[in-house]
């Protein structure tokens, strides 16, 4: 169930990127300027990088399926206490992430295939994650709590 | 934003071949990185150092190519060690746990004498 929002958010970017292998990386620049203003501490931001990147490339690839004509729209918003970015694809049906929870010996040991990373390190990066879809879209929401960052949050 | 695609060199220092990696280690990186890994293990040394001074980018599909680079060594009873990774990078061997099986040291000089980060 998804949380209450915290407080007004105001938008601070509308993006669209094109569903082709690499636009993650166009993605979480174009993010990390969005939130230029907010003077994120250097590993929150690089951790709020990787984890736009990462939902990126699930929405373009098991979203989109990489159709060029299937864009990832990303929202970016801020209150006084969070940032919230929404990534949002074209897919229908439950969201598709690797449910399995990645476990390196077993995956060393041939038990389980080397990839799968993409959900564990979004939810290793931010403060929460939240998945929601209906028939013709899934967006998953990256939420990092800015009154912890003074605090030594995440 | 281009796609700065791997380049990697293989050469030979005392005591283990070095990987010196440049650009994204992503989906585009696979067939490079094998093939460079291949060279190295053709060298017949027991270590093999992946130097990432010149990475950027490493996506989650990036560190499943790292884990079948590490699988690989495992079979071979290879030591795998890596050098001048990011401090954020450092954090996702962490918590992906690379770092138990993969040394981590702050640069080539210390991988090489064997001084361990953690």
């Amino acid at each position: 169930m998804k949380a209450p929002r915290s407080g007004a958010h105001r938008t601070l970017a509308e993006l669209s990127v094109p569903s082709e292998p690499g636009n993650e990386r166009r993605a979480m620049e174009e993010v990390a300027g969005a939130v230029a203003g907010l003077e994120l501490a250097d590993p929150t931001l690089e951790r709020l990088k990787t984890a736009v990147a990462e939902a990126t490339m699930n929405a373009m690839e098991h979203g989109n399926l990489y159709r060029a004509d299937a864009p990832v729209a990303i929202r970016v918003s801020a209150s006084e206490s969070e940032l919230s970015i929404e990534i949002t694809d074209e897919g229908s049906g439950p969201p598709t992430f690797d449910s399995e929870t990645p476990d390196l010996e077993a995956k060393l040991e041939g038990v389980q295939t080397p990839r799968g990373w993409g959900l564990f390190l979004i939810k290793s990066m931010v403060d929460e994650m939240n998945i929601t879809g209906d028939e013709h879209h899934h967006t998953v929401e990256l939420i990092v709590h800015l009154d912890e960052r003074a605090e030594g949050g995440k | 934003m281009a796609v700065r695609h791997l380049e990697v060199e293989v050469r030979r220092e005392p005591g283990a071949a070095v990987l010196d990696l440049r650009g994204e280690i992503n989906g585009f990186a696979q067939e490079t990185l094998d093939a460079a890994y291949t060279e190295a293990e053709a060298l017949g040394l027991e270590t093999i150092l992946l130097n990432f001074e010149g990475v950027d980018y490493i996506n989650s599909t990036g560190i499943a190519l790292i884990v079948g680079l590490l699988a690989r060594a495992r079979a071979a009873k290879r030591n795998l060690l890596a050098c001048n990774l990011s401090d954020h990078y450092v954090e996702i061997f962490n918590i992906t746990r690379l770092s138990d099986f993969v040394n981590v040291f702050p640069d080539e000089e210390s991988a090489l004498n064997g001084e361990a980060v953690q």
